[in-house]
């Protein structure tokens, strides 16, 4: 069982999208990238990055995630700021240590292709 | 070998087959994504036969009231029909009963066609091939007359511009009796709750049209739970329908009016000089659990959204009916 299906699939990704996301708006460190007008767009955003990071159904490649976050020029900061809220999203719904770890994890995965990270730059 | 009829065509499931499959399968183009039931891009809509549930899951309030089915997850057992969602359809024919000012800039036209609706939803109004607005509903679906007519009356609230070439004709040519054409109903904002959820209904200008329909029909349905529905306007003057919401307060004790006008020349019994997104801020500080209606220009409805949103309201609960000027 992936661990998506073990803190309860879809329901789980809903109950959080909207706890992440009011508390990626209020940190400073990337609410700029979270800020848009459209509101409705980023929240679907948002709920199809939290099914991927709970190891959901999913379209991304690697190619997907350099590609759409590539002109946001993202460093560690950024990437670790968005961890953390996720980390703060899962406690605060109790979700079991053990689970958190994992979905950090597969976070991790795509690391290197959310901060486009090259031979030249690693 | 469940059958599916689809835009006049007919076409059989295989077996274990989705309906987005079996649609892609016979040619028809259906946008479509994860083929997981997560990225939402497969909606179709149910026309005729039984939802299956699994098809629904994930699916909001609205869209699960207006039939929407998500195709990939779609394994009809029985005959079914579906249609594209968004799609305004047919012309149906509509006929004026009543056009009165409710105040010197909007006009409430009464119309009566064989349309059903859910107030709060959005209709197109056509003058001729050429021009045609879309107005969103005030009224209940209530049959016009006690005959076994299947018309309803639809209400409208028109804002009259100087330059509006659909408004002025509304003002200086339609008449009683008078014939045109409309499309729809289309559009999610519309009463979906729990029977004693709080709402917040919020409206500027003729934004009150859908959210009048919808305070409406939400006490048609028994609403219990606390109703604040708030007006902003700019002057008092821009005001309208204020008598008959203080009656439906007085008639409702659930129901919370308020009217926040910005420029206030003197405070005038229950009209409030203020700032509407502040007035809202204050009446309501914890909206978690809350249902939200905004109605008006687009700049208010995004602000106040995300107002909502950050005070608790979740995402999914905000339904929005947004006023774009014609171009």
């Amino acid at each position: 069982m992936s661990v998506f299906e073990k803190i309860g699939g879809e329901a789980a990704v809903n109950a959080a999208v909207d706890i992440f996301y009011r508390k990626v708006l209020a940190d400073d460190r990337i609410s700029e990238f979270f800020d848009t007008v459209d509101m409705e767009a980023q929240h679907a955003k948002q709920k199809a990055f939290l099914t991927m990071a709970f190891g959901g159904p999913n379209n991304y490649s690697g190619k997907d995630m350099r590609e759409a976050h590539k002109h946001m020029n993202l460093t560690e900061v950024h990437f670790n700021a968005v961890a953390e809220n996720l980390v703060d999203t899962l406690k605060e719904l109790q979700v079991p240590q053990e689970y958190i770890d994992e979905i950090v994890g597969i976070a991790l995965s795509v690391k290197d292709d959310v901060l486009n990270v090259t031979p030249e730059t690693a | 070998m469940t059958q599916v009829v689809f835009e006049d065509a007919t076409l059989k499931l295989d077996e274990g087959e989705s309906l987005l499959d079996g649609l892609l399968r016979s040619g028809h183009e259906i946008a479509h994504g994860c083929k997981a039931g997560v990225c939402h891009s497969c909606l179709v809509a149910v026309d005729e036969g039984t939802v299956p549930a699994a098809s629904q899951k994930g699916l909001n309030d609205a869209q699960t009231a207006l039939g929407y089915m998500l195709s990939c997850q779609c394994h009809p057992e029985d005959e079914i029909k579906v249609k594209r969602v968004d799609t305004a359809g047919q012309l149906t024919q509509a006929e004026v009963i009543e056009k009165e000012w409710l105040n010197d800039q909007v006009i409430r036209l009464r119309l009566k066609a064989k349309l059903d609706y859910k107030p709060g939803q959005y209709v197109t109004l056509w003058k001729d091939a050429s021009l045609a607005r879309s107005y969103s509903l005030a009224s209940l679906p209530n049959k016009t007359s006690e005959d076994c007519s299947d018309d309803n009356e639809l209400e409208f609230h028109i804002k009259v511009i100087e330059d509006g070439q659909f408004s002025q004709w509304v003002a200086k040519e339609l008449s009683v009796s008078d014939n045109l054409f409309l499309q729809g109903p289309l559009g999610k904002c519309f009463y979906v709750a729990q029977t004693d959820q709080p709402l917040l209904l919020a409206a500027i200008g003729t934004g009150l049209a859908p959210i009048y329909g919808i305070l409406n029909d939400a006490l048609n349905q028994g609403h219990q739970g606390p109703i604040d529905l708030v007006v902003g306007a700019k002057q008092a003057s821009n005001l309208y329908l204020v008598d008959e919401l203080k009656t439906i307060a007085e008639q409702h004790s659930n129901v919370q009016l308020h009217f926040v006008v910005q420029s206030l020349e003197a405070e005038a019994g229950d009209l409030q000089q203020g700032d509407i997104y502040e007035y809202c801020k204050s009446t309501c500080p914890d909206m978690k659990g809350f249902k939200v209606y905004l109605c008006g220009a687009d700049s208010f409805v995004k602000k106040l959204r995300k107002q909502c949103f950050l005070s608790g309201a979740g995402m999914g609960d905000i339904a929005a009916d947004v006023f774009l000027p014609a171009s």
